[in-house]
């Protein structure tokens, strides 16, 4: 542990450099998660006509603004990465190095994280002062609760990511797998729509899932719409969701690592 | 030079023969492919249901007519995904390692090997989807189509999937310039999106964007709205306009690149 905190400052000098060499292609990355415009357009155009559960066309716009904002600060590539790694056998040589590959990645992307809040700043900028009446402040208690959340449905992109890339020492199929993940995701985390616009019913299960906790939670806190008192539980089961998969990833590291020396590499 | 006609349609036929034995030789990817496809599409098409819950209709569309306009989305993204984008993926390869030399001195049109060179036929699922789900709201419309309204909105799918294909060779032809353009194809495919819905729930601007800039309008809500009824002159002059700006736009900007290309070996 203490070698990793010793590493941890050329780590991120390294990462940085990186995300710098390659900033126009980081600049266009940042650019394509224009998803939540889109369906903020649907949804701006059925609040036309009045609310819908409580969201008028002032909700919807400041919900998926901080969706824009969520989503760029809970980036993860790690499936891409990991999965070419073991494709290719480029794991190999990072695997001698006294650190985990898996740690390497996760500092990297917490780096490029930076950057991307460098490009969206001046767009959150403009667009609050194009239009002031989105930002609502949150109260400190759930200010504060966003930034823990924020963190913790990172830590779950990571892992679920690092989980399906991992299936590629066993599977040849991984990627189209996290497709299916991801459609489910799309649906189910408050990235389509606010989940309070699903029917009654499901909105217990939809809090037991993990899927809002990697993007609905954070969002809600940072819009205003969960007061502070409420989230804790959420962000309860959030951090249980968090230590499930991480022991879950660190089991299949494990076994898959052997997996991987089986045939050779 | 005149060009030979049957040449033109015989070389990517070719080159497709080539893609689908490749695809072939991994089935179950191809199976699995089609499995996934009926995931991500459900959860498109769910997204929408949950409008309707709420409303009986959206800026003027009902839910079989918004289901219209996603059946031609899901049938533009996949051939797009199936025949466009692979090829702006194997360009910017080509062109990092220079082996779009090898290309460009084959004895057949440039353009026309570039934009046929890698294929990805599994793809193509999506497309069915969008067929079923379209044939589904054809029946569910509150008027039954004439026959002219179905003609109109075949050319009107046609001319803006030629449009379509303007962009992305106007894509590939910055990768001459940038090199590193490998994710513009997700920015495309990003902003493709927005052909999911009807034109009308756009504002004003957007709306021109989306017909002009990025052509998914023309692909997707066009033919939805012939379909309805509701096509007229101004339409399909708008339509073909686009078609002819982006065919001739990027056969342009296709010879431009070409005559500046100084290749990675020189």
């Amino acid at each position: 542990m203490t070698h990793l905190f010793r590493a941890l400052p050329t780590l991120f000098r390294v990462g940085f450099a990186d995300v710098v060499a390659y900033r126009a292609e980081m600049a266009i990355w940042v650019l394509t998660a224009t998803m939540p415009l889109i369906m903020l357009a649907l949804w701006n155009a059925v609040a036309a006509q009045g609310p819908v559960a409580g969201f008028g066309q002032v909700e919807m716009a400041r919900y998926f603004a901080a969706t824009l904002v969520v989503r760029q600060l809970t980036g993860a590539w790690i499936l891409w990465q990991l999965n070419y790694l073991i494709r290719t056998g480029g794991l190999s040589p990072l695997l001698l190095r006294p650190l985990n590959p898996l740690t390497y990645e996760a500092v990297s992307m917490v780096v490029a994280m930076h950057f991307r809040m460098v490009i969206l700043a001046p767009l959150v900028g403009a667009l609050l002062w194009w239009r002031p009446e989105l930002w609502k402040a949150p109260g400190w208690a759930a200010f504060g609760l966003f930034f823990v959340s924020v963190a913790l449905a990172w830590l779950l992109s990571f892992l679920i990511q690092a989980l399906f890339a991992m299936l590629a020492f066993w599977l040849d199929q991984s990627m189209g797998l996290f497709g299916v993940w991801f459609a489910a995701w799309g649906l189910l985390s408050g990235y389509f729509a606010p989940t309070a616009v699903f029917p009654a019913a499901w909105k217990p299960i939809l809090e037991w899932l993990p899927f809002r906790g990697m993007l609905a939670v954070p969002v809600e806190l940072l819009g205003g719409f969960l007061s502070a008192r409420d989230a804790l539980p959420q962000i309860g089961i959030q951090l249980g969701w968090t230590l499930t998969l991480a022991a879950l990833a660190a089991f299949t590291w494990r076994r898959g690592l052997r997996r991987y020396g089986a045939y050779g590499a | 030079m005149v060009p030979d006609c049957g040449r033109i349609l015989r070389v990517p036929a070719a080159l497709l023969r080539i893609s689908l034995a490749t695809a072939m030789q991994y089935r179950s990817d191809f199976i699995f492919e089609g499995l996934t496809g009926v995931v991500r599409t459900g959860a498109t098409v769910a997204a929408l249901l949950l409008v309707y819950l709420h409303r009986q209709e959206v800026a003027g569309w009902t839910l079989p007519e918004a289901l219209l306009v996603m059946a031609f989305f899901l049938v533009m993204s996949s051939v797009v995904q199936a025949f466009f984008e692979p090829n702006l993926g194997a360009v910017v390869e080509q062109i990092r390692q220079g082996t779009l030399d090898l290309l460009l001195m084959k004895p057949a049109d440039a353009q026309l090997l570039v934009s046929a060179s890698r294929m990805a036929p599994a793809r193509l699922w999506d497309a069915l989807a969008g067929i079923g789900l379209g044939a589904w709201c054809l029946w569910h419309l509150p008027t039954r189509p004439g026959a002219d309204d179905v003609l109109v909105a075949l050319a009107l799918f046609a001319c803006g999937m030629v449009a379509m294909y303007g962009l992305w060779i106007l894509a590939i032809c910055t990768s001459f310039k940038f090199v590193r353009v490998d994710n513009l194809r997700f920015l495309l495919m990003s902003v493709s999106d927005a052909g999911r819905w009807p034109l009308a729930i756009f504002s004003g601007w957007v709306r021109v964007l989306l017909v002009i800039v990025v052509p998914v309008g023309v692909v997707t809500s066009f033919p939805a709205m012939a379909l309805r009824g509701a096509w007229t002159v101004h339409l399909v002059l708008a339509a073909a306009g686009a078609a002819l700006l982006f065919a001739v736009g990027s056969r342009l900007a296709w010879k431009r690149s070409l005559a500046s290309y100084t290749s990675a070996s020189s």
